[in-house]
């Protein structure tokens, strides 16, 4: 096989083949994996801190632990899901060296209700929207949603990682949820 | 629960337990999520469930469309990046177990790492068409000189290759770099083909 030809083939092959390659040492594999998942991981980070100036370090530093910490990972085909935990935990463990404690009792911010609709295209209008609603979120509903609907964490996984009881998240999920059907109306 | 506390909008709405007649949000969610079942006539039977079931059901799966446009807006990655990830990384992270070789008469001690084992093992692929290796698996006792080794291999057919033959070569010449760079007592050598990908530069046109 040519060069080139491989390089092109090792892009574009699955995770499994190239997940199996990089746990195996393969630095040139690890680099596709790098590549592929960088994106995902930087636009998760950005919403979970709601701030990017320390997203390139906490993903950098969660694909040198993912490198240290290839033999935790059963399944090389599952090796997105693996990462994006991985980057999950980095950002929380962030969030909680700024933030020793989870603020349940945050405010609810009440919508600004001034966007204009008419300048967002209408198939983006619904996401751009929902993006606009995350960041308006206190910090700890935020935290929550973005586990939940982005993560795919049960409660019970963001009770542990946030360290606060199973009603205390749910809780927290009902408000974000609310605040953000609000906003999304606006919307429509 | 804290419900009620929130701003004059969210009352408007009517996402409040007075409008969803003694249903919470969170209970709401559960249900939906549940596949609303099962059915629960008294969320079926209220006009102000149904608007927030609605609500809720429009909410759900936007998550992952978000993180989905956010990522595809992201910059596209810098080979800068990589490199600043690469250098991070420790090499021998990924050695895996040591591999003696036999002590030669003065008793000197060598070995070979697993991980340049399975680098070896991959660098097969170079000589053979329409294969890429993926994960490798050296099963048995590497640690004792001579104890048998079954080796595992994993790899990805192009799209037009013809796999029994390809594979043939590869184990050959897998068989062939672990004989001249190691002393492995390799009893088998067992390749999967777990997937079949179309390479543009291979096969163009029919992704």
């Amino acid at each position: 096989m040519g060069g080139e030809r491989y390089r092109s083939a090792l892009e574009q092959a699955d995770d499994r083949i190239v997940a199996g390659r990089a746990m195996d040492g393969d630095v040139a594999a690890f680099a596709v994996l790098v590549r592929r998942y960088t994106p995902m991981m930087r636009a998760y980070t950005q919403r979970m801190l709601n701030a990017s100036s320390e997203v390139d370090d906490i993903v950098q530093e969660s694909f040198v632990t993912a490198w240290q910490r290839f033999s935790d990972l059963d399944d090389p085909a599952k090796v997105k899901s693996w990462l994006m935990r991985i980057v999950s935990r980095k950002a929380v463990d962030r969030i909680r060296a700024l933030r020793p404690t989870v603020d349940v009792d945050d405010v609810e911010q009440s919508a600004p209700l001034r966007s204009s609709p008419d300048r967002v295209v209408e198939a983006r209008a619904g996401l751009e929207a929902l993006g606009v609603a995350l960041q308006e979120l206190p910090a700890s509903q935020r935290e929550c949603w973005v586990l939940r609907e982005m993560g795919g964490y049960s409660y019970d996984e963001i009770a542990q990682e946030l360290d606060i009881s199973v009603s205390t998240a749910r809780g927290l999920l009902a408000r974000a949820r609310k605040y953000m059907i609000v906003r999304m109306e606006a919307w429509r | 629960m804290t419900d009620g506390q929130g701003p004059g909008d969210l009352h408007l709405l009517g996402l409040e337990p007075d409008d969803l007649d003694g249903h919470t949000l969170d209970e709401l969610t559960d249900y939906l999520e549940a596949g609303r079942q099962p059915r629960d006539p008294s969320i079926e039977g209220s006009a102000g469930c149904q608007l927030a079931l609605d609500a809720l059901q429009r909410l759900r799966g936007l998550g992952g469309q978000l993180i989905d446009a956010d990522a595809a807006a992201m910059p596209e990655v810098e080979e800068s990046w990589v490199d600043r990830i690469l250098d991070g990384i420790a090499l021998d992270a990924r050695a895996g177990r040591r591999i003696p070789f036999a002590a030669d008469a003065d008793g000197a001690d060598f070995a070979i790492t697993e991980g340049a084992v399975r680098g070896l093992v991959r660098s097969a692929e170079n000589a053979v068409d329409g294969l890429l290796v993926g994960s490798t698996h050296l099963r048995g006792d590497v640690s004792v000189v001579g104890s048998p080794i079954r080796l595992e291999v994993e790899a990805s057919a192009f799209y037009g290759a013809r796999i029994p033959d390809a594979v043939a070569r590869l184990r050959t010449e897998i068989a062939e770099r672990l004989r001249h760079h190691t002393e492995l007592n390799v009893v088998s050598i067992d390749i999967t083909v777990s997937d079949i990908q179309q390479i543009d530069t291979w096969a163009k046109g029919t992704r």
